[in-house]
This record gives structure tokens, C-alpha cells and sequence, in this order.
């Protein structure tokens, strides 16, 4: 059966930050990791102009 | 006496208290109550006795020590107090150096004449809306010791609450003021994104962070909010603006200005007190107009996002060298936020600029919005779900529902206590557009002296 990718995502990102990940985080950072990848797919819904700009820092 | 900042600086300033006297019946409060609240980590009792002391020297010599003479107050323990490390409620921080000097805002309080008494309570790294600490214990809510105080700026709120400072300092990065003052039942202010400098404070998602007042009162707020103001180099994403005081109009009503209800998000879900509370602000003020702020949800949604991504940034180096140190309901947040594709980040600040395009046009038709700030009162402590329309939610994330639309634009807001029944308090949030945290002001405190918003 194939790997969950969010699973496999965390794996890998732990991996390349050189982060030992033991089994017992694994389960909770997934599950962080999906409620994360709900809420970003609610903002790719979203239709934006590819001129939208970018707000990396906000002045009020 | 009263245990308002406003009362206690009067009866200072004009010799019908001293300092010491204040300062020491703070610090007996304090060890009286912080057993059993855990609001305080850090209790400076020398060096604010001293500093009394010179307080109480300056009125002897006939010189005033500022509209916050004598005035107890204290900071998240993300505040840079000089001597202490700033622990920022982690494990890992307590190793570092002490702090050489206090932050720039612990800083401006004192030079208005308050005293310092110490550090409170927080969630770690600020990653947190219950105010339950793995390494100090929860601050506990002192309306109810068996409920949370919210957090992350838990602390903050339980010493207001319990009456063992009129003013502390918190942080709000998603609603980590509003929140706490939701469920401990006090005043709270987020100033305007960029109006109060954040210098020597540890930081979580720099483009959200805000720092401001908790306060037993809204003349607290105003005091607290102007005594900070200042431009600081040291904060570079602080904005270039001139002091802009908030106490002089703070009595001038709310006649002429246009108060709406926020509908659409904010009037979903929560429980009916949240709605309840809203409401009778709402009829106090004379406000019946309902507006929405567009796509609200999806700002939260872009808000969790960026906040997963940057906070996971930001402790990337910590977690790799010391990720069992982390209390493990962050770190397990933060390792699933090492995971997030840039392309999610990049899409949600695109996203955050049109709706803060959109959200400021409603402020050309109107001047305030009232909306919930908590959906729930104080929970029970190890609470760890909330109910949301019928489905039940994780607890820990969700208690800023309603607050993170409006910090994810940097918008100004006034927190202020209800009691819309015979049960606990909970919080409204008044709304007002850049810059405006005097109209918010104004407002609460209308609330406040119709003894609709109290403590």
C-alpha cells in the first residue's frame, strides 16, 4: 500500500532539516501537518490575478 | 483603594499612597494568590522595592515620576527583563545568558513611573491559545482555578484578573491578548501592527506579532498604550509614525461614529454566550448594522498556514538539537510546519494582501466592528476540544477562530469583558481601522461606564 504522502512528507522534511524523528512524534506532526494542508488548500481556492503581489511584510 | 492603574497613579502622585506601600501589598498579593494561579514565574520583588523607593524620593523632591507613578505591572516571559534569560515559556531558553536590559516597552513603562514586579506565565514560544505550560505548570484562571486562562499571554491575564497588577504586557501573534482577556474577564488592547516597537522580545511569526496591554480597566489600556508609544531603531518593522495619544479623547463617546456587527464568520458557530455578549454590546452601543468581512474563513485558514510555517522557521535549529525539551504539543506542530511547500506560504500572503485591500474598504462605510472574540468561555484545563456547529474541533488551535482575521491584517483592537449571563465572562473584540485605537477606546469605554463591559 503506498505511503500516506502527508506522512511521507513529514518524513522527508525532518530528513532534510537533519532532524532525528522518533515514532511516537510521527502520528502528531502528520495530523499537523493535514490541518495545515486543509487550510492552504481553502487559500488555493481562492481565485487570485497572477499579478497579485506578494505580502511578505505588512505596514498597516 | 482602587486596583485601577489610573486610581492607584492619582492617589501616588498627589501623596495620599506611597509607592513602597503599593509596591508591597502588590508583592504580598502576589504571594498570596500566585500559588494557586501560576500566573508569575518571575517575581523581581528587589528591584521593584528599589525602584519604589525612587519613586517615592522623586515626589519627596516635588518632581513627578509620570501619569504612571507607582503602578505594578508585569510581562510575558518573552519580555527581556535585565538579569533574567528571557524563557519565552520553553525549557530550551531558560539556558540562555540574562537579558542585559529590559525591553524597549517594559523600558517606556517605567520611565512613566510603574514598577516592574516580574515575568508571567506563557505558552511556549507564544504557540498557544490555552495558556497550559509543559515546564511551569498552566496559569490558572482565576474567575474559575479549575479552567484555562487562554493564552498564549495566560499569565497576563490570570495577574489582571486576580487583581495582583492593574497592567501587564502581552503579546498577540494570532489573538494571544484577546483571548486570554476573553476568558479571565479583563480589558485588552493589540495596537495597530507596527505602532509599538517589539525590540528585546523573543519573537514567533514576526509578521504578526503584536505586543500591548492587559488591564483591569480602559483608562488602563489608554495610559499603558500611550506611556509606550515611541520610535525605537531597534524594531525595524516598527511603523515611522508620530506619538498619537489616546487618552485625551478617551471620554468623548461615540457620538457620530458608525458601529456595525461583524456577520458572515464571526456569527457562526461559537457558543450562543459568545453571540450573547456581542449583542448586548451591540444594543449599548446602538449598533445594528451587519457587515462581513469577505472571505474571512480563508484568512484565518492563510493565517494557520503562514503561522505553521514561519514558527516551524523560526525553531528549525532547536527542534533539530533539542526537540525533546519542546512541550510535545508544540513541537509536534512544528516539526509537521518543516513540512510545508513554499508555494502554500507564497499563495496565502498573496492572498493576505487582497483581503486586507478588501477588509479596508469596509472601514470607508464605517468605524468600528463588533465581533466575538472567543468562541467559547474559559474551558476546563486539559480541555481538548471545542464544539463548532455541530462538529467538535481540536481545542488547542481553535480558540482564535475569530481573532485570527483581524491580526493577520494588523488591525487595531480593544478587547473587553461581558458577563451575559449569570455564568463566566467572555470577550467582544471592537474593531477599528489602522491607526484607530482611539475610537476602539472610546467605545470600550462607553462599555465600560455603563457597566456593560466589566471586570
Amino acid at each position: 500500500m503506498a505511503k500516506d504522502p502527508i506522512e511521507q512528507a513529514v518524513e522527508t522534511a525532518a530528513e532534510l532539516h537533519g532532524l532525528t524523528l522518533q515514532a511516537e512524534w510521527l502520528e502528531a506532526a502528520t495530523t499537523a501537518l493535514r490541518t495545515v494542508a486543509a487550510a492552504a488548500r481553502l487559500v488555493e481556492e481562492f481565485p487570485l490575478e497572477d499579478e497579485a503581489e506578494y505580502a511578505p511584510v505588512f505596514h498597516a | 483603594m482602587s486596583n485601577t492603574a489610573s486610581d492607584i497613579a492619582a492617589a501616588i502622585r498627589s501623596r495620599r499612597a506611597t509607592a513602597c506601600a503599593t509596591t508591597e501589598a502588590a508583592l504580598a498579593r502576589i504571594a498570596a494568590e500566585n500559588p494557586a494561579v501560576n500566573a508569575f514565574t518571575d517575581v523581581t520583588a528587589a528591584r521593584a522595592l528599589a525602584r519604589a523607593d525612587a519613586i517615592d524620593a522623586q515626589l519627596a523632591e516635588g518632581r513627578d515620576p509620570g501619569p504612571l507613578a507607582g503602578v505594578p505591572f508585569a510581562v510575558k516571559n518573552l519580555f527581556d527583563i535585565a538579569g533574567l534569560p528571557t524563557r519565552a515559556g520553553s525549557r530550551i531558553n531558560r539556558e540562555r545568558a540574562p537579558a542585559p536590559r529590559d525591553a524597549f516597552l517594559a523600558r517606556k513603562m517605567e520611565e512613566a513611573g510603574a514598577i516592574l514586579l516580574g515575568a508571567l506565565n506563557m505558552g511556549e514560544y507564544a504557540y498557544d491559545f490555552t495558556g497550559e505550560n509543559a515546564h511551569d505548570g498552566p496559569s490558572r484562571n482565576p474567575r474559575d482555578l479549575a479552567r484555562m486562562t487562554g493564552g498564549s499571554s495566560g499569565g497576563s491575564g490570570a495577574a489582571v484578573a486576580a487583581g495582583m497588577v492593574p497592567v501587564a504586557l502581552g503579546s498577540d501573534t494570532n489573538g494571544s491578548i484577546r483571548v486570554p482577556a476573553s476568558l479571565c474577564g479583563v480589558f485588552g488592547l493589540k495596537p495597530t501592527y507596527g505602532r509599538l516597537s517589539r525590540a528585546g522580545t523573543f519573537p514567533f511569526v514576526s509578521s504578526f506579532d503584536h505586543l500591548g496591554p492587559l488591564a483591569a480597566g480602559v483608562t488602563d489600556l489608554a495610559l499603558a498604550h500611550d506611556a509606550m508609544q515611541g520610535t525605537d531603531p531597534e524594531d525595524p518593522m516598527q511603523a515611522q509614525r508620530p506619538v498619537e495619544p489616546v487618552l485625551p479623547s478617551l471620554e468623548d463617546g461615540i457620538g457620530g461614529l458608525r458601529i456595525a456587527i461583524a456577520g458572515g464568520h464571526f456569527a457562526q458557530g461559537g457558543h450562543r454566550a459568545a453571540h450573547d455578549a456581542v449583542a448586548l454590546a451591540a444594543k449599548a452601543l446602538g449598533a445594528s448594522r451587519v457587515v462581513e468581512f469577505p472571505e474571512a474563513t480563508r484568512a484565518r485558514a492563510a493565517a494557520y498556514v503562514i503561522t505553521a510555517a514561519e514558527g516551524a522557521a523560526l525553531h528549525a535549529e532547536r527542534l533539530c538539537a533539542r526537540a525533546a525539551d519542546f512541550d510535545p504539543e508544540v513541537r509536534d506542530r512544528l516539526i509537521g510546519g518543516l513540512a510545508i511547500p513554499a508555494a502554500w506560504v507564497a499563495r496565502a500572503q498573496r492572498f493576505r494582501r487582497w483581503y486586507q485591500a478588501r477588509v479596508l474598504e469596509l472601514f470607508a462605510e464605517v468605524d468600528l466592528i463588533l465581533a466575538p472574540a472567543t468562541p467559547v468561555r474559559a474551558p476546563r484545563l486539559g480541555q481538548k476540544t471545542l464544539e463548532w456547529d455541530g462538529q467538535s474541533l481540536p481545542l488547542r488551535p481553535n480558540l482564535g477562530l475569530y481573532t485570527q482575521p483581524v491580526s493577520f491584517i494588523g488591525l487595531p483592537v480593544a478587547a473587553v469583558p461581558l458577563w451575559p449571563d449569570d455564568g463566566l465572562p467572555i470577550g467582544v473584540q471592537i474593531i477599528a481601522a489602522p491607526w484607530r485605537e482611539d475610537l476602539a477606546l472610546r467605545a470600550a469605554r462607553v462599555l465600560e461606564r455603563q457597566g456593560v463591559a466589566r471586570l
